[in-house]
């Protein structure tokens, strides 16, 4: 599995089939320059000097707190094809931040809900809540903390913000199609509220009796009738879920 | 999910025949000219309806899950318009049997490859 928390600084094939070691003198010493550059009054970043270990990298932010050996991080960043200059390191280090995990207040502030895989066979789907940074959507997972109403109100409210998210409708034949044009995860988000959903199809010319829809998280959502969603998803090599639109609300929350 | 994990019997199998987006389109042609140009068995009239449906499917299918087809174009050499449409024996018979069909567009489907 390609690791993606280094972003777009990892190099092409060949620097990953023979890679460039990252070491961990020339990771530290990029850390003390750009950790300060990222770290805000509720992000702290920083080193600690573990007695007999190597340092640790720390990254605090609300409740959330990741602690991460420098020569494993080092180990991942060769692993993962990282250029062992000081700006590539720099860029895989910004990434890495980037991808830490997402806090409740972030979640309850600005969480969106979409659908998302339910298990690791991919083989069903149910609601996750994604927190846009930058140009990523990352997952949320509530933490130990969240009690119930909390967890309610979270929901709630990036179910709400799923409706103002701006989606492509593509109509190609029977079949509709939304999309995300700069973060795939986000087009499931369509799938909130079934009726717009459907009134928008009808409004794009399109007549869609007994409407399904075949998910598959991170890729754009595919409306069709059911014999017509059933030839779209099951000749596909691809995971994916197909489901009548009245199965929506009943999803889990993940 | 599909309907054999619903415990129906599973469709018929289709075959891809990978047809570049000027194929597609001539196929489309003459099919709509069948069907709207003389009187047609009613199964065969069906198939060829299916057969429509698939070019948009095709193309649907691609959008939504563009790598797989994206791995064997890389690998041929074929063009990035070039999709697999997936026609059963029978929608593949009831194509063949239409008038007019373009030669390049019958060839592509005589043996279920691109050129």
């Amino acid at each position: 599995m390609t690791d993606t928390r280094f972003g777009g600084s990892s190099a092409g094939l060949m620097q990953r089939l023979r890679p460039t070691r990252v070491s961990v003198a020339d990771l530290r010493e990029v850390a003390d320059a750009v950790l300060p550059t990222l770290a805000t009054p509720r992000l702290r970043l920083g080193m600690v000097q573990r007695t007999g270990a190597g340092s640790v990298l720390v990254v605090e932010e609300d409740e959330r707190q990741v602690r991460t050996g420098l020569h494993e991080l080092a180990d991942d960043m060769t692993r993962a094809g990282v250029r062992p200059t000081a700006a590539g390191i720099a860029q895989a280090l910004t990434s890495w931040v980037a991808h830490r995990p997402v806090t409740d207040a972030a979640a309850a502030a600005a969480g969106i809900a979409v659908l998302d895989w339910a298990d690791a066979q991919h083989t069903s789907v149910g609601w996750r809540v994604v927190v846009r940074r930058g140009d990523l959507a990352l997952p949320w997972t509530p933490s130990t903390a969240a009690g119930p109403d909390e967890l309610h109100r979270t929901r709630s409210a990036a179910s709400s913000r799923a409706h103002d998210v701006e989606l492509d409708l593509r109509v190609e034949g029977p079949v509709a199609l939304w999309s995300h044009r700069d973060l795939a995860v986000l087009a499931t988000s369509v799938l909130v509220d079934a009726e717009r959903m459907l009134r928008r199809i009808t409004a794009a010319g399109l007549e869609m009796p007994g409407m399904h829809v075949v998910v598959t998280p991170h890729r754009p959502v595919a409306c069709a009738g059911p014999g017509i969603a059933a030839r779209l998803a099951g000749e596909s090599s691809e995971a994916s879920v197909t489901l009548p639109r009245q199965d929506l609300p009943d999803l889990p929350w993940l | 999910m599909s309907a054999a994990h619903a415990g129906e019997p599973g469709p018929e199998t289709l075959v891809p025949h990978w047809l570049a987006g000027e194929h597609r389109t001539e196929l489309a042609t003459a099919v709509r000219a069948a069907l709207t140009g003389r009187a047609m068995h009613p199964v065969a009239a069906i198939h060829l309806e299916d057969v429509l449906t698939e070019l948009h499917v095709a193309a649907a299918r691609d959008a939504v899950w563009p790598a797989s087809a994206a791995r064997v174009r890389r690998a041929t050499g074929w063009g990035a318009d070039v999709l697999p449409v997936r026609l059963s024996a029978a929608e593949r018979s009831s194509v063949l049997a239409v008038p007019g069909l373009p030669d390049a567009v019958r060839a592509q489907l005589g043996d279920g490859s691109a050129e």
